[in-house]
């Protein structure tokens, strides 16, 4: 019997950093999305000159991999200068597309830098089928959707438009309608669709009522733990990896990972999962099944509790953040394998955090490949016998049962 | 131009108040269809307002402006279709897809634009204008240095907040309800009416009210706009269109809020220069703070902010 395929969808990435973009590639990812100097919400990511724009879209390219630019701030007045020749330098560096959310913005990068194709950025809120139509004849190439649309929806969106669809998979999440919240610059003076969001629905604030005697009372309750709990707006994590089936089969073009603040360990280790559970359903779907390894891979970079967001209903109590904290598993980033030798079974490895003798490390590489270590043994780079790699970038090598490859991340638990 | 006054509507006897107060044209709508709205009016209640207010020789502006899910935009288009039919002035839009149908069902009702805090630069509201809206609600994220260069480079007239609540998050989720259920201390009530608020940490004497509706959870900034004593400023820059938002006010005391800022239209627009204009207007600011609710400041909220403070 004929195994049905189907087409696979694109996995998106972040990256934060030229580093970061080929890292993500080769752990899997179909495209990574980059900030330029300007215009882009992440003032704080690692931002990307022209330059190295155009050198990323080469190395994705030669990949079969593309990259997008988000440039999805709000512009007030000052900011509007200098568009235009922001957009042609972006499209002159080979970049596939630009993610925009401003309507200002949007047209002065169609109108301005013709050839250059235009996603709209998930700050813009995108919720039904008539939008999307809306964006399509402006010339769009690709709508994000807002995160606040479920599966039903998709599946019906898909139906009534023929315009590209992305869609977030997994990461961090606004609570509000993205785009509609000011909180940041109203109780921090930093501008959220600037690149300045304090995160100010993370705080704890008291909660009052105004009875008829004029004298304001406290509403706050207590939680299951007997703590007084403060009112929070705060989400938990977005994690889509046991409904990827679900993604596919609704015809979302483009799977979007949240992060391009994250680390290099994130980035590696998100693409890599969901390149493969993407690539393991599309190659087979009736045989899929989802892999527990996956899903635990996930909580090794998790900062937070993760939850499907609002792709089967609106989020309850449980997606949001109260209470005490579940403890997170929490890995470090400890080294990068330079070389491996297989008749000695020593590897060699570019220090990135303190390791040392007892400790049980982890190699992880594309593919999914993975391979567990506890080091007995640890050499400097001059054949001499350490019990700890201290400093940084320092270059090490120790037995390890198992070949591992040139470039492949290792972990460490620090639990 | 007559600077014109827009006041947003309570209900049918407030109407009337408010019409006989000054007002040019009265804001309102469902929440179905509508953001943040003093009342919820069905289409009959709306029929009732829009003949009162066509026998004063004024206009009606219906909120159209939700973000809307797909089930929702499916009723859009007969929402519009009604509107059209009882002759409502002008809707507001803030979802790009409304737009899409106004042109498909070639209906004819002119829209102003109003995304809340989206709407921010000259480019993106003549955008807006090459789109057919005839007019844009402008964030109230814009200070007034901002509003001088945007004053000079627009096509279509902008929409000003000088009385009211400024919305500053809109969440799908209820943030209120999954709180209350976390701490099993269930708020029976969440909607506006109960009048609920929260603290920023350390600063306790702060009041961001807080609500859930069909549209979700709404937070609203720490004191109400209050643009009496800077009204000359707006003028001077041709910014003529001036919306009071009775959200939270007294329904009973918001006409007198209208009759003060109608009364400092009045003088704007004679340019009597016979009286001193900056004591009139803080006469009429008194009037305004002394029709203010209980517990709720007033301030000139992003206007007088150096742009250069926002970071």
């Amino acid at each position: 019997m004929q195994n049905i395929k189907v087409k696979h969808p694109e996995v998106l990435a972040p990256a934060g950093t030229p580093e970061k973009l080929r890292v993500a590639i080769d752990y899997g990812a179909d495209a990574v999305y980059i900030g330029g100097d300007a215009y882009g919400l992440r003032s704080r990511a690692g931002n990307f000159s022209f330059d190295e724009m155009a050198a990323g879209a080469a190395y994705a390219h030669e990949r079969g991999a593309k990259v997008y630019v988000a440039a999805n701030i709000v512009a007030h007045e000052q900011n509007l200068a200098g568009a235009g020749a922001f957009y042609r330098h972006v499209r002159d560096a080979g970049i596939d597309a630009v993610i925009v959310s401003d309507p200002s913005l949007i047209e002065t990068a169609i109108t301005e830098a013709p050839g250059l194709k235009v996603h709209l950025s998930t700050q813009a809120s995108a919720t039904n089928y008539e939008t999307l139509n809306f964006w399509k004849n402006e010339g769009l190439e690709r709508v994000v959707l807002a995160r606040e649309v479920g599966i039903d929806e998709i599946k019906e969106i898909r139906q009534h438009t023929d315009i590209q669809i992305e869609a977030f998979i997994h990461g961090a999440m606004c609570i509000g309608y993205s785009g509609r919240c000011v909180l940041s610059n109203h109780l921090s003076l930093r501008d959220a669709n600037r690149g300045g969001c304090a995160q100010n629905c993370r705080w704890k604030y008291d909660l009052f009522d105004l009875p008829e005697n004029g004298q304001k009372r406290e509403l706050m309750g207590h939680g299951p733990d007997g703590q007084l709990e403060k009112f929070s707006m705060s989400a938990v994590d977005m994690s889509m990896i046991e409904h990827i089936p679900d993604l596919v089969d609704a015809g979302v073009d483009s799977l979007k990972i949240e992060g391009r603040m994250k680390t290099i360990h994130y980035v590696s280790t998100v693409a890599n999962v969901y390149s493969t559970a993407v690539r393991s359903y599309c190659a087979d779907p009736e045989h899929y099944q989802l892999d527990p390894a996956w899903v635990d891979e996930l909580w090794k970079v998790a900062q937070r509790e993760l939850s499907t967001g609002f792709y089967y209903g609106v989020p309850d109590e449980n997606f949001q953040l109260f209470g005490k904290r579940r403890r997170m598993p929490r890995y470090t980033f400890v080294g990068q394998v330079l070389a491996y030798d297989k008749a000695s079974k020593q590897v060699t490895v570019q220090q990135r955090n303190n390791f040392g003798i007892g400790d049980t490390v982890e190699f992880y590489g594309p593919n999914f490949a993975h391979h567990s270590q506890k080091i007995t043994d640890l050499y400097d780079d001059q054949n001499q016998p350490i019990d700890r790699a201290p400093h940084a970038m320092q270059v090490v090598h120790f037995t390890c049962a198992q070949a591992v490859q040139p470039g492949d991340f290792m972990r460490a638990n620090e639990n | 131009m007559r600077t014109e006054l827009v006041a947003t509507v309570a209900s049918l006897p407030q109407a009337k108040a408010l019409l006989e107060a000054g007002a040019d044209r009265l804001y309102l709508g469902e929440d179905y269809f509508g953001l943040r709205l003093p009342h919820s009016f069905d289409l009959d209640e709306l029929a009732e307002v829009v003949q009162l207010t066509h026998q004063h020789h004024k206009k009606v502006t219906v909120a159209v402006n939700a973000i809307f899910h797909n089930d929702r935009i499916k009723k859009v288009g007969n929402y519009l279709r009604a509107l059209q039919a009882m002759s409502v002035d002008e809707i507001s839009v803030g979802d790009p897809g409304v737009i899409y149908l106004l042109q498909q069902l070639q209906i004819t009702i002119p829209y102003i634009y109003d995304a809340a805090d989206l709407v921010t630069s000259s480019r993106q509201i003549n955008f807006w204008a090459k789109h057919q809206a005839t007019a844009a609600v402008l964030a109230r994220e814009v200070p007034y240095e901002e509003m001088v260069p945007l004053s000079k480079a627009i096509k279509i007239p902008v929409e000003v907040l000088v009385y009211g609540a400024t919305v500053i998050h809109q969440s799908g989720r209820p943030l209120l309800r999954n709180y209350s259920n976390f701490v099993q201390e269930h708020l029976a009530e969440t909607d506006r009416e109960r009048g609920l608020f929260i603290a920023a940490p350390h600063h306790p004497e702060t009041h961001y009210s807080i609500y859930e509706d069909v549209n979700g959870t709404h937070v609203f900034a720490n004191n109400d706009v209050d643009l009496m004593t800077v009204l000359p400023k707006l003028w001077q820059l041709g910014l003529r269109r001036w919306k009071l938002d009775g959200l939270y006010a007294d329904s009973q005391t918001f006409p007198q809020i209208v009759v003060a800022f109608d009364q400092a239209r009045q003088l704007l627009d004679q340019q009597d220069n016979s009286v001193s204009l900056e004591s009139q207007l803080q006469q009429l600011d008194v009037q305004v703070t002394h029709n203010q609710p209980n517990g709720r400041g007033l301030d000139l909220g992003f206007f007088d902010l150096d742009p250069n403070e926002v970071k």
